[in-house]
């Protein structure tokens, strides 16, 4: 009987086990499949520390707002970026509201600080993963393309009700898995 | 009596009868007053080592060999293989539950693995979606799911790792206590497991290990998360905090018998004593308020009510430890438990003079090693004279520092506290063999 109910009690929490990965990778998936997809342009990182192993580290161009009462803000609160694209087809953000906005793009992100009348997002956008033994060559690619002074690197991102996935990291229009492949074949 | 006595007891037995010291009867009553001795045998302990060392090895080697090769994948792809090693080690814990029940090896072994599938998952399932560096929830979540195997399976490990990792998940906040105070009620989840397993004999390596592990765990995510509201208050949390070691460590649950098996009791008893060392010193009154650990913003109202409720438990639970061992004459401990009550007393007499704490702390450290050296010459052991003579010569020596004495004198100090050593061990050690 006590054998009986501590199966019982074991599968009921290999059940949440499985059941909270799940849920990571269903709204991951769905946010993928239907989302809004928007081109954000990522800030030059320090060539030189890019890779924190086996991931690139991101900065979105641009990751700040100026609002008109600085008050009304503090570190470590969620926000509501609004999204505004641009003629090139980059997207870059117009306003931090704290109110959910409606029939807008927005995504949501929180306060990373607050500083003379600007406000400064910590977004969803942080890393991008890559294979560890890529990661040399797509170092050299990154540094190659910050030297000639060039910031075409962008990222692609799906976004649904102001939750935000990254589809791909581009350089100079390439994916970078790619850009690194044929930078191994040379 | 320990265990080990008791085996060397029922070894004899047979030869005292033989010789005629004990008949066959008063043999038997003997067994039968001490009962069996059911010995964890070296074997079992080494198996539970290997199984759980084994465990942790090829679930590591699991995630390398996923993560090698992981860019060819497609998305689907590798979300099963996300998941299927946490499936894999919930199908070994589920065998381990219905057909090795009774095994501490398997028990712990299979717990631990799941534990490091379940991190595992969640990790992998991080990279293929690009899921942001957070750190704290990542953890935190992990640590839910794992610490419910504790209960189910009686394991220790699980409870180790979700006591290091919310530690860890409370560090992450650090300068945030409003939510690293969230520790504690996090911790009270191992409460229940760490009193049960202090209450068994039979295998005291595992209540050593939860000893030590909540002990450090302890330590560092008060630091973490208390005494950030009221700067200077940690004056107060951390002797409360050793001294509920101290008091547990000393309680009849617990069974542990050797000294190094008593964590609780001996880093509580250290801890003590270099806190109330430095506190016979002015400059740790002296800069008490501006110090408040490297946090800049002040936190007041609402968002400190955590800390002082979570800190005024701690210090009502010291208090009745105290309280308690007062009640029951334990003269002993309730003196070296007395620091908090001290700390209490200075804390609120430093506004008026500054020297009332040093004066205090410098009297109790006084009074405290005397008493043990006393202590240890009536019950004839050398480790509580050692023990207070040690503490007394710490004492003299910081204060002889302290002063603008010259170099000969303090020479000389050094000189007649090593000879008091000295004597006061040849004197202890005649007495013991005058008594054989």
């Amino acid at each position: 009987m006590k054998n009986r109910l501590i199966v019982g009690l074991f599968l009921a929490v290999c059940l949440i086990q499985v059941v909270t990965p799940l849920s990571m990778i269903i709204k991951r998936e769905n946010t993928l499949n239907n989302g809004q997809q928007f081109k954000f342009k990522t800030a030059p990182v320090d060539p030189y520390d890019a890779f924190r192993g086996r991931y690139v580290a991101l900065r979105i161009e641009n990751d700040y707002l100026p609002v008109a009462d600085q008050k009304e803000f503090i570190k470590g609160q969620t926000v509501y970026a609004l999204i505004n694209v641009d003629d090139q087809g980059f997207a870059a953000f117009t306003a931090a509201v704290t109110q959910r906005p409606k029939g807008k793009p927005y995504i949501k992100a929180k306060v990373r600080y607050v500083s003379q009348g600007k406000v400064y997002l910590d977004l969803p956008i942080d890393r991008y993963y890559m294979e560890e033994k890529a990661a040399p060559a797509a170092e050299r690619v990154y540094r190659q393309r910050s030297r000639r002074n060039k910031q075409d690197a962008y990222v692609i991102v799906k976004i649904k009700d102001g939750f935000a996935v990254i589809e791909g990291l581009y350089i100079a229009g390439q994916r970078i898995e790619d850009a690194v492949k044929q930078d191994i074949e040379k | 009596m320990s265990k080990r006595a008791i085996k060397w007891l029922y070894q004899e037995l047979p030869a005292l009868v033989a010789k005629n010291i004990l008949n066959q009867e008063a043999a038997d009553r003997i067994k039968r007053y001490y009962g069996d001795v059911k010995s964890s045998s070296k074997i079992a302990v080494m198996l539970i080592i290997g199984g759980t060392l084994g465990a942790l090895l090829i679930g590591l080697g699991i995630i390398l060999l996923l993560a090698h090769n992981w860019e060819d994948l497609s998305r689907f792809t590798r979300t099963v293989l996300s998941i299927a090693p946490l499936v894999a080690g919930q199908g070994l814990v589920a065998w381990v539950l219905l057909k090795r029940p009774g095994s501490q090896a398997f028990t712990e072994g299979s717990a631990t693995f799941l534990s490091l599938m379940v991190g595992a998952s969640i990790a992998l399932i991080s990279q293929t979606y690009n899921i942001p560096g957070d750190t704290g929830t990542f953890i935190l979540t992990w640590m839910l799911l794992i610490i419910p195997l504790t209960y189910i399976m009686n394991a220790s490990l699980p409870a180790v790792i979700y006591l290091i990792g919310i530690t860890a998940w409370s560090g992450t906040y650090w300068d945030d206590p409003a939510k690293a105070v969230l520790f504690w009620p996090l911790a009270a989840i191992t409460i229940p497991h760490f009193i049960w397993a202090l209450r068994r004999e039979i295998y005291t390596l595992r209540s050593t290990m939860l000893s030590l592990v909540m002990v450090v765990c302890i330590s560092f995510a008060a630091s973490f998360s208390l005494g950030k509201t009221s700067p200077g208050s940690w004056v107060v949390i951390f002797p409360a905090i050793y001294a509920t070691f101290y008091f547990l460590g000393w309680q009849k649950f617990n069974k542990i018998t050797t000294n190094w098996q008593r964590p609780l009791r001996l880093i509580g008893a250290v801890g003590l004593f270099i806190l109330a060392f430095q506190f016979t010193f002015r400059g740790s009154w002296q800069y008490l308020d501006r110090y408040a650990y490297g946090l800049k913003r002040n936190i007041s109202g609402f968002g400190a009510l955590p800390d002082h409720i979570i800190t005024l438990a701690i210090i009502t639970m010291v208090i009745l430890l105290f309280y308690d061992n007062l009640k029951r004459k334990n003269w002993t401990i309730a003196l070296f438990g007395a620091v908090p009550g001290l700390a209490i007393l200075a804390y609120f007499l430093r506004e008026s003079s500054i020297f009332l704490p040093v004066i205090i702390f410098n009297v109790y450290l006084l009074a405290l090693s005397l008493s043990r050296i006393i202590l240890g010459a009536r019950n004839n052991s050398l480790a509580s004279i050692n023990s207070g003579m040690l503490m007394l010569a710490i004492l003299i020596i910081a204060r002889f520092f302290d002063s603008g004495i010259n170099f000969i004198l303090k020479g000389l100090v050094f000189i007649i506290v090593g000879i008091g050593f000295l004597v006061g061990n040849v004197i202890l050690a005649r007495r013991i063999g005058g008594a054989k």
